[in-house]
């Protein structure tokens, strides 16, 4: 394996098309890259870059081993995934927040009135148990965290649980579901993450690239 | 009893070596003790338990600890590395010697991680009783040399300063708590916390520059004449000096090609005090060396006195070798005339080769094929 070989994990799904499209404003050139393809592995030999298309909550775990030199990942998964890689960039796209949700009904009409210590011994339906623990931990609140894969939002319909940890943009998942935000756990965008020991031995090309982005990202601010 | 379901498997982490590894494994190992020992370090041993007080005495603080209770209620703790037991090792049964200390060791640490192994080996050294650049350039040599026996042939040392980064962030004025902040964020090597940490600290736009731009000072000695110009205290001069005169120390024993001096490597701010360093090889996402001064851990035990040393992750580095073939014999002696076999195998074994006794007799193709087989060059036939 060339020693200066850059492999790129790319998120697929909704982070997919901004990742590319920054990346390519980067000045690499890996405009080809589509998701409908079904291909994984991308090789752009004349740029000595290589772009793999993984699971997002993968993504962490390829760059941690170093099967990734870097990849492009959201925040909400980096720190729910806990591995050991650097944090490089926030590509401030893919916003998203984590939220603490219950249902309408089971909420005073004024939100104000509403303690969160009243959750003590409930139940939250999360895809993310470690915020979940970490978020309720720190209050010193005590609630029985049920990790589910995915449609959170149907587990307090059916009285799996009484609350919900999960991340929203938009919030009309949560409109739709009659379910409503009472905290909010955190803010979340895309990062650029490397693995620790490429960002070392890769040096040059990975600090070049994190420049790039960071002077794209922060210029679109403006 | 018969065995099923957990009594057939071995914990999770673990792993049983089978011969052709752990030859391979045994061959390294001795490799790097012979290089130690040949610099004057003597291998030392200490327990794979100890208590939980000597590795970890900040209870509260998450580790990733194989802990248990002995019968009297102590907690106990599997090593996760040997430099803190060699430390109070040191500090409580070698205090008397002649200083400087060599000792090495090659052994199985432990680590409850989420990572494929949390039990596997490390070989190293700890040089104990020196605060000598030349003490640091010593066991970076014993690192590259031990990495060129192995016959590792791609790798590089990068190396850094823990104190060049902590001079620089005291000299800003900053209050304390902003600098643990700082360095927390350096050690989980979290740019993206780091820059808000800094203008939430109100640090100006040129000292946040000088923090965020710690991995680029990445290179050869030039790198030093960079961070010079930062330095404003007598303490981060030192630091910079210090760095200097182990680089120039590195020349005299031979080994600078191997090393480059960087900043960017941004480990353990509550063990090292001075020069850091850490070994890579291409392919490999995690350190295949780790080391550095730890001047502030022995006066923990009681006995203040610097030291410095490094470890080598054996399984780490055996992924990245390819293993030659092992033979359990050199020779197989086969025949009717058990007596006369065991006195020719003795023989043999005298001048030092190994040989295995065919335990029934076999004819002279079924023993050609059974060593072959296992790999025996020679067959002798009573």
């Amino acid at each position: 394996m060339s020693r200066n070989l850059l492999t790129i994990a790319l998120p697929k799904g909704k982070l997919l098309e901004d990742s590319v499209s920054l990346l390519v404003r980067a000045g690499i050139n890996c405009g080809e890259i589509d998701e409908d393809s079904r291909k994984l592995v991308f090789e752009f030999p004349e740029e000595e870059v290589r772009c793999i298309i993984c699971r997002p909550t993968d993504i962490p775990t390829y760059v941690e081993f170093g099967a990734a030199d870097i990849g492009f990942v959201g925040k909400d998964t980096i720190i729910e995934q806990n591995k050991d890689v650097a944090e490089l960039v926030d590509l401030k796209f893919g916003y998203c927040r984590f939220v603490v949700a219950a249902p309408e009904e089971d909420l005073p009409a004024d939100l104000s009135r509403f303690e969160l210590y009243s959750l003590n011994h409930k139940r939250v339906a999360t895809k993310f148990p470690r915020v979940a623990e970490t978020f309720f931990g720190a209050r010193g609140m005590q609630v029985g965290v049920i990790k589910l894969h995915g449609n959170i939002e149907l587990a307090p319909r059916v009285g799996l649980a009484e609350m919900i940890v999960d991340i929203v943009s938009t919030g009309k998942t949560l409109r739709e579901n009659r379910l409503k935000e009472v905290a909010q756990i955190l803010e979340a965008t895309t990062r650029m993450v490397a693995n620790r020991v490429s960002y070392r031995m890769k040096y040059r090309r990975i600090q070049e690239l994190q420049d790039r982005l960071k002077e794209l990202v922060n210029g679109e601010e403006k | 009893m018969k065995r099923n379901t957990l009594g057939l498997q071995v914990p999770v982490g673990t792993a049983d070596i089978l011969p052709q590894d752990q030859a391979f494994m045994r061959q390294l190992e001795r490799g790097f003790l012979d290089l130690f020992v040949k610099w004057a370090y003597e291998e030392v041993s200490t327990p794979a338990l100890e208590y939980l007080a000597v590795i970890n005495p900040q209870i509260e603080k998450g580790d990733s600890l194989y802990k248990f209770f002995d019968r009297e209620g102590n907690i106990l703790a599997l090593r996760p590395e040997l430099t803190t037991p060699i430390a109070r090792m040191v500090a409580t049964r070698l205090k008397g010697s002649a200083l400087p200390l060599r000792l090495c060791y090659a052994a199985e640490v432990f680590r409850y991680g989420t990572s494929a192994r949390r039990e596997f080996r490390q070989a190293g050294v700890e040089l104990v009783g020196s605060s000598s650049p030349a003490a640091d350039a010593e066991v970076i040599t014993l690192a590259v040399d031990a990495l060129r026996g192995a016959q590792v042939n791609d790798f590089q040392i990068n190396l850094g300063q823990i104190e060049i980064i902590r001079g620089l962030i005291s000299d800003m004025g900053l209050k304390p708590e902003t600098g643990l902040v700082i360095e927390d964020c350096l050690a989980r090597k979290d740019f993206v916390a780091l820059e808000l940490a800094l203008i939430e600290a109100g640090l100006t736009q040129s000292q946040s520059e000088v923090i965020m731009s710690l991995p680029s000072f990445h290179g050869g000695e030039e790198v030093l004449d960079r961070v010079e110009k930062l330095a404003e205290s007598p303490r981060t001069l030192a630091a910079i000096n210090n760095l200097r005169e182990v680089y120039a120390a590195l020349d005299l024993f031979g080994v600078r090609r191997e090393v480059g001096i960087d900043l960017g490597v941004l480990r353990g701010f509550d063990y090292y005090t001075g020069v850091v360093f850490e070994g890579y090889a291409p392919g490999l996402g995690f350190p295949l060396i780790e080391g550095g001064r730890y001047d502030g851990l022995l006066g923990n035990f009681g006995f203040d006195c610097p030291a410095t040393g490094f470890a080598v992750n054996m399984e780490r580095l055996v992924s990245i070798l390819t293993p030659p073939s092992y033979s359990a014999a050199q020779v197989l002696v086969t025949g009717r005339d058990m007596q006369a076999m065991i006195e020719r195998a003795r023989a043999l074994r005298a001048q030092g080769l190994s040989v295995e006794i065919a335990l029934e007799p076999i004819d002279a193709a079924a023993a050609k094929q059974y060593a072959d087989s296992k790999g025996i060059a020679r067959v002798e036939t009573l």
